[in-house]
């Protein structure tokens, strides 16, 4: 019977955050949380890099804006490692153009604008992971 | 921005509960009347860009737009994001704190709890925090001119601000495009 159940349970998918303000990891802890994800934090490039290491997140959502490595330099890393499948979204206050266009060849899923409207998050990411 | 010009030539514009405006006008002054609220006003003074918001409790877990507004953590995020859209750097800001007054004796301290929330919050974005008119048991009058970064508070007895019905945020927050 509890063999059935546990078969039964949802492994809830996983989002690493990488973001310098840790408001914002904050809240958007809150509100992946509150949708059910389990949540990994890292604070930049670098640091999302060493939590990848060996770890396969369902999503990455990130800043571009960010000390040591910004999140240019890390979408390329991680699809430079073959991930080529791992959905990234970049969340950012930056809007224009030629930055989206910088991401999208970098290998970027999608675009938010901060500061991130929590309905619309949750439609963008049932959208890449469901 | 609606506005009214005074007889100083400069346009009061009121920042209500759970409101954020920013502006580099010279002539704008934003105001709001605080209670147990608190309003941080931030300034970047090589952009001349300033802005001030107004929360009403220091945290909580819901995550529904409508009610994160209302949220420090959220006013201070939409705050920030919005003078850095207009050209202020975050390293640059600074800081003023006023508000969080005991309006209510024996209750939970709420403007406690927002006064903690602000410092603490300053301290891990580093910002610095420059002035502060905070706690005590009266309301308060801002007058913030964002573009010079010049803040007036003064306590009032008679003005407590009426609960405001949140108008839905802007449709173009938080857009989402995918490539």
């Amino acid at each position: 019977m509890t063999g059935t159940m546990m078969g039964e349970m949802k492994v809830p998918k996983t989002i690493m955050t990488v973001d310098d303000s840790p408001s914002m990891r904050m809240l958007l802890r809150a509100a992946l949380s509150d949708l059910g994800y389990a949540v990994v934090e890292a604070e930049d490039g670098v640091h999302a890099l060493e939590k990848l290491d060996g770890f396969e997140p369902d999503l990455l959502i990130t800043d571009i804006n960010m000390p040591r490595m910004d999140g240019y330099g890390l979408i390329n890393e991680v699809r430079g490692q073959g991930r080529r499948s791992l959905p990234i979204l970049v969340l950012t206050t930056e809007s224009s153009d030629e930055k989206k266009q910088r991401a999208r060849d970098a290998g970027a899923t999608g675009w938010i604008v901060k500061p991130f409207h929590p309905e619309k998050l949750a439609a963008a990411i049932r959208r890449v992971l469901h | 921005m609606s506005a009214l010009t005074n007889r100083d030539g400069l346009r009061r514009i009121t920042v209500a509960q759970g409101e954020t405006k920013v502006s580099d006008e010279e002539d704008v002054i934003l105001t709001t009347v605080l209670g147990s609220c608190v309003a941080a006003c931030f300034y970047d003074p090589v952009a001349r860009v300033g802005g001030i918001n107004h929360y009403l409790l220091a945290d909580g877990t819901a995550s529904d737009s409508a009610s994160m507004e209302r949220y420090g953590v959220y006013a201070m995020e939409v705050l920030i994001n919005a003078m850095l859209a207009m050209g202020a750097s975050r390293h640059r800001l600074k800081a003023r704190i006023f508000g969080g007054a005991q309006m209510h004796a024996g209750f939970r301290d709420i403007g406690g709890s927002n006064i903690e929330f602000a410092r603490g919050f300053l301290r891990g974005e580093r910002i610095p925090l420059v002035g502060e008119d905070t706690g005590g048991f009266s309301a308060r009058r801002v007058e913030f001119r964002p573009a010079v970064g010049l803040a007036r508070c003064r306590s009032v007895t008679d003005t407590m601000p009426k609960p405001v019905i949140r108008q839905a945020p802007p449709p173009s927050i938080g857009d989402v495009e995918f490539f």
